[in-house]
Order: structure tokens, then sequence, then C-alpha cells
């Protein structure tokens, strides 16, 4: 490709390019001192002054009240925002608190219970029998080896442009609820005995979930990176695990769009208990042995 | 000297009696204050040429600022407001640019 001629017609971007670069200043100006010099009346002095200093009053106004703008704004931003984080901070910590007093409560009743019922041989055995549905429901503290498999959104492009506005987050770089289920199924399939995702244990009824940007485990936030822990035999787990088309996918998936998917074998995990489930079916004592009703579900 | 002492008035009143801004302006105070710059670097750079004419400078002033909004609100009307924004930033950028740079010349004579 040759250098377009100097002479001749240019192109119209290459002439406006001109223009713009070369008449930085308004071409009035020559003009009207051309105008000048050829004689035409000039006005006083003390006119000229006098708008140029009101103009330059409304410029100063201008730039003044925009900054104004910009930085309330900017700060008017900042104080909702902080007051909604501390808003959620607070909620957050009172809801912590009642559920630490919870738990604190359903220890009471089931150490109570436990007393109670070990005193007698029918006792001894419901109270076997409620230790095995507890552990089916994930309502007991678990600890043992395990796999743990750490999911993570892509990191933001290199190339995203930091300058001017937010960078713009590839929805596909997302860990979606769908992946969360798919390594959850894969390591119940692979035979976990307890999975939890970042603390929150699954119990038989946990949902996972997304609303809007965040993914909900047991309707409560979990946040990236998302670490699900599996407790059983390391070794059977991790090729099991590998082993299922499911997480091949999911593995060609990450790569793609450049999700972290990483894993590794734990020698010690300890998962703490799915939330309490509710009590939906009682019999009062001496009463018919058979509820009424559906069947009761373990974990409900 | 009058001119610097109006910029300094300016600045001091709006920052003394923060007037508010009618909503639907705000969009367009950002773009009119880039405006406003060029007008105002034309006008000194006019000054040190000593070509500067009190009349010129105002009515460039003025219309720059209402053109830039006014593109800026066709733009927006059209569904093209960022990139019109854009547009009329790159130029008047370029334009402030070029008459920082005679400024400079004129003043540091390099």
């Amino acid at each position: 490709m040759t250098a377009p001629p100097r002479t001749g017609a240019r192109s119209l971007g290459a002439s406006l390019l001109d223009a713009v670069l070369a008449e930085t200043l308004d071409p009035a100006y020559a003009q009207a001192a051309a105008a000048r010099a050829a004689g035409s009346p000039r006005p006083s002095r003390w006119r000229a002054g006098l708008l140029v200093a009101v103009t330059m009053v409304a410029a100063g106004l201008l730039f003044s009240v925009t900054y104004d703008q910009a930085a309330a704004g900017a700060q008017g931003r900042e104080e909702v925002r902080e007051a909604l984080i501390s808003d959620i901070e607070r909620e957050s910590a009172a809801s912590d608190d009642l559920a630490a007093e919870l738990e604190d409560l359903t220890q009471e009743v089931s150490s109570t219970r436990d007393e109670l019922l070990t005193a007698t041989t029918v006792g001894q055995r419901a109270l076997d029998e409620l230790a095995r549905a507890e552990r089916g429901a994930g309502a007991v503290r678990v600890t043992g080896p395990g796999l743990l498999v750490t999911l993570a959104n892509a990191d933001p492009d290199a190339d995203d442009d930091p300058v001017g506005g937010t960078t713009t987050e590839d929805p596909r770089g997302r860990v979606r609820d769908g992946d969360l289920q798919l390594v959850v199924n894969a390591l119940w399939a692979a035979g976990a005995e307890a999975v939890s995702i970042n603390g929150q244990r699954l119990g038989p009824t946990t949902a996972i979930r997304f609303a809007g940007e965040a993914v909900l485990v047991d309707f409560k936030p979990v946040t990236n990176p998302y670490e699900v822990s599996a407790i059983g035999d390391p070794q059977t787990l991790t090729s099991e695990f590998l082993g299922s088309p499911e997480v091949s996918a999911l593995a060609v998936i990450s790569e793609t769009y450049g999700l972290r998917f990483d894993f590794a074998q734990e020698d010690e995990l300890t998962l703490p208990p799915a939330s309490t489930p509710e009590l939906r079916v009682a019999v009062p004592e001496g009463a018919d042995e058979t509820p009424p009703g559906p069947d009761p579900t373990p974990g409900g | 000297m009058i001119p610097i002492l109006g910029l300094a008035a300016g600045v001091l009143l709006g920052l003394l009696f923060d007037p508010t801004v009618p909503l639907w302006l705000q969009p367009y105070l950002p773009i009119a204050v880039v405006a406003a710059l060029d007008a105002v670097f034309g006008g000194f750079r006019a000054r040190l040429d000593g070509i500067f004419d009190a009349k010129v400078f105002v009515i460039s002033f003025v219309s720059n600022v209402v053109v830039a909004a006014l593109i800026v609100f066709l733009g927006d009307q059209l569904g093209v407001g960022a990139q019109l924004s854009t547009a009329v930033v790159v130029v008047l950028g370029i334009r402030i640019f070029g008459n920082a740079a005679a400024i400079r010349r004129h003043v540091f004579r390099a």
C-alpha cells in the first residue's frame, strides 16, 4: 500500500482530521482581527472587558457546579452503599446470634433426650435409630478424610479496559448453580458420605439455587470461590469423581471459559451440621403409634 | 486580569451558593464544561496571539456550550448519546490540547 498523494482531492476523513488537528483556534478570531485591521469599528474597551468578565463568571460557575454535582453524586452513592453494607452486616450478625442460640438449645434438647432415653432398652433402641436418621439427614457434625473441590469464577480479562467505567464481566465466566449441582451430584454418586459448600452442609432437602448473581445453598448465599468438601474415602472419591462424564464435561467448560476448577485430597475435613430440620410430625406419648397424614420424612 | 478574576468569582459563587441544577440538565453539564474549557483556552490563546476579540469569545463560548449539549441531547434521543459524547470530547479534547500547546509555546518560548 502506498501513501496517498499529497496533491489532489483527499478523502473526507483525512481532510476532516486535518481540519480538526490544524485549526485548533477558532478562525473567527483571525477574521475579527482582519476586520479590525481593515478599519471596522471596535467596541469600547470597557464593554469588551465586561462581556469577557461575565462570560468567565459563567464559565467558573459551570465548572464549580459540575464539580459539585459529580462530587455529590459519588458521595451520595458511597453513603447509600455504606449504609446498606452496615445494614447487611447488622442483620447477618443478628441472624448468626439466633443460629448460635438455636444450636445451643438444640444441643440442650438432644442431651436431655439422650439422658432420658438411655434409661430404658426401648429408649436405647429408639436412640440408635435416631442417630442413624440424624446421620442420614446431615444433622450432626462429621469429621474425616475426603475431597475438596474448588470452583471459582474466571478472572477478569487482562485486556479489559481499566480506564473509564467498570470492567464488564463475562457472564459465561461465572460459576452457576448448575455447575455446583453437577459437582455435588457427582460427589454423591462417587460415594461421598457428607457434602458441604463453603461450610453450608447439604442435607437431603437442601437446594442449590441461583438468585440474581448469587448462588444460594439452603437459601443462604455463598460466594466465590466455592469450596465443595466431601467426606469419604479420598482414593475412591477421586477416581469415581473424575471418572464421571459430567465432571469431564465441566472440566472442559472450565478450561474454555477460564473458570477455576481444582480438587485436592484432604486428610481431615470437618463439616458442620445442616440447618436444623423443622419438626413436621409429632405424636403425643401414649397415643396411637401410627402418625396421621403422610409418612414422616427424615430431615424434613 | 479581569477574565481570571471573573473565573475565580464564578467558581467561588458556585461553591458558596451551591445552586441546584434541574435534573434534566444534569447529564449535559460535563460535556458543557469541556466545551467551555475549549472556548476559554481558545480565547486565552487568541489573546497571546494578539488577536483576541471579546465578541468572538462570548459567541464562541455560548455556542460551544449550547451546541455540545445539544449534540449530546440529540444523541440521547437517538440512542447514541454515549458515542456522540465521546465524539464531542475527542474533537474538543484535540482542540484543547492544540491550544494548550500554542499557549505553552507563547509562555515558555518552547
